[in-house]
């Protein structure tokens, strides 16, 4: 259970450099889309060590993982045009294209190529990743979400794990887990909503 | 559908894993007609999504993997590490090559060592030698001649200074065998006085030095390479003073 395992230094770091990241990239992202090359290497070196770590965590191989990292920063750079560089969100976009291509990868090694490749393709379209709150991503709020995770039953922990580092859909979980899959598609859905609203708490105070 | 029933809807959406086609559908009409309650929903579904895949634990990529990724869009000529790269390779070969050539150096040092050292042997023989045959004292006799093909030469015996041998057309000898020469006493015992060999042209030259009986047979057999402490083959050829 990697969330489980996190030790709440390395936790803090981690969350506080996305909350920091997300504010001020205004002008990063303008020279991104000035195809200002330089601005790659800012890039590389806010994003690209969690970039690495979240594709490791996937896929498991270290080869692979950068073949993939490579992939994630160059299609940001390719389809920096539909970013929003006002109000978009660098690091959740670049987070979600990272997460796609290592997901795309498994399902390929896996033989599960299907319309999920492109439908991952679709769901990652720079314009989605605007509109974020100044404290969308806050220190705070990570916490919560921290502490909103660890009080899940051990099935809605899998569960989630299984969605975000494993791409598998209900149907594949409940096959995985051996289970009917209206029982999976509650826990999923009720350990997504315990986490949404423990983050809508945070917000509220 | 209402904007609430999808409310659950947006963080498996954002995933590519809702399962249900027509939830999905529902969900896209409703992002695709700027519904702004679904739209934040999204966002806040995106951001979510984001916080928790930054949990993971942080591993330090590779340097090199920097230099890649900007290398793949121009900002950094990959070109750079392909000369890094190169230039290491022809260090490596340079280095291994000066390495090689150390090594035939000092072979062909140690090879020229041995033959000097051979020649200054050998000169200092031939002075032994031209010493030897320059005293009044030295006396020579001579053996062969007058055979068909047998091995021709002469002793020469210098009771204060010892023999010299100086032999032509000398047979060549099996493997693990040396010529052997002996001084036998009127009277006595043949005893050992040296191995030598001979040369590429059938020549040799050998000398005992030391006070030597003038009144002596000189005789040359072929021994082992070890020599022996009596004769053990026949007399190749021998002289008496």
């Amino acid at each position: 259970m990697i969330l489980v395992r996190l030790i709440p230094i390395s936790l803090a770091l981690a969350l506080l450099q996305v909350s920091l990241r997300v504010k001020g990239e205004g002008d990063l992202a303008r020279r991104l889309q000035s195809r200002d090359a330089g601005a790659m290497g800012e890039l590389y070196d806010r994003y690209g060590r969690l970039v690495y770590s979240l594709i490791l965590r996937i896929v498991r191989n270290s080869a692979a993982a950068e073949d993939l990292v490579q992939e994630t920063f160059l299609r940001v750079w390719n389809r920096m045009q539909g970013f929003d560089q006002e109000r978009g969100a660098l690091g959740p976009w670049v987070l979600t294209v990272a997460r796609n291509r290592a997901i795309d990868y498994l399902r390929s090694a896996d033989g599960r190529m299907s319309a999920g490749s492109l439908e991952l393709d679709r769901l990652e379209h720079p314009g989605q990743f605007c509109n974020f709150e100044d404290q969308a991503m806050s220190l705070d709020r990570a916490r919560r979400l921290k502490e909103a995770f660890e009080k899940l039953t051990p099935n809605q922990k899998t569960v989630v794990e299984l969605a975000y580092y494993e791409g598998l859909s209900q149907t594949e979980m409940a096959e995985r887990l051996q289970q009917p899959l209206g029982t999976v598609k509650t826990w999923i859905r009720s350990a997504l909503k315990v986490l949404r609203e423990q983050l809508t708490e945070a917000a509220a105070t | 559908m209402t904007c609430e029933d999808l409310r659950d809807s947006y963080e498996l959406y954002s995933l590519g894993l809702l399962l249900d086609d027509e939830e999905k559908r529902e969900v896209e009409a409703h992002l695709g007609r700027n519904c702004e309650v679904c739209q934040k929903y999204l966002t806040d579904a995106l951001a979510m999504n984001a916080m928790l895949l930054s949990q993971v634990h942080e591993v330090v990529p590779p340097s090199r993997l920097r230099r890649r990724v900007l290398a793949s869009v121009g900002a950094e000529r990959a070109g750079w590490g392909w000369v890094a790269a190169l230039a290491a390779a022809c260090s490596l070969v340079i280095a291994l090559w000066l390495s090689l050539e150390k090594r035939s150096t000092d072979r062909e040092l140690a090879d020229a060592r041995r033959t000097l050292q051979q020649t200054v042997d050998e000169r200092d023989r031939m002075e032994q030698a031209f010493l030897f045959l320059n005293q009044p004292e030295t006396r020579q006799v001579n053996f062969g001649l007058g055979q068909p093909a047998p091995p021709r030469g002469n002793f020469y015996l210098n009771p204060r200074m010892g023999v010299l041998l100086i032999a032509s057309n000398l047979p060549p000898l099996p493997a693990g065998k040396a010529y052997e020469m002996w001084i036998i006493p009127k009277g006595g015992a043949p005893r050992p006085a040296g191995l030598f060999q001979s040369g590429p042209q059938r020549t040799a030259m050998h000398i005992l030095p030391g006070v030597v009986d003038a009144n002596v047979t000189l005789a040359v057999t072929v021994e082992p390479e070890s020599g022996s402490p009596a004769p053990t083959s026949e007399i190749l050829f021998a002289a008496g003073f």
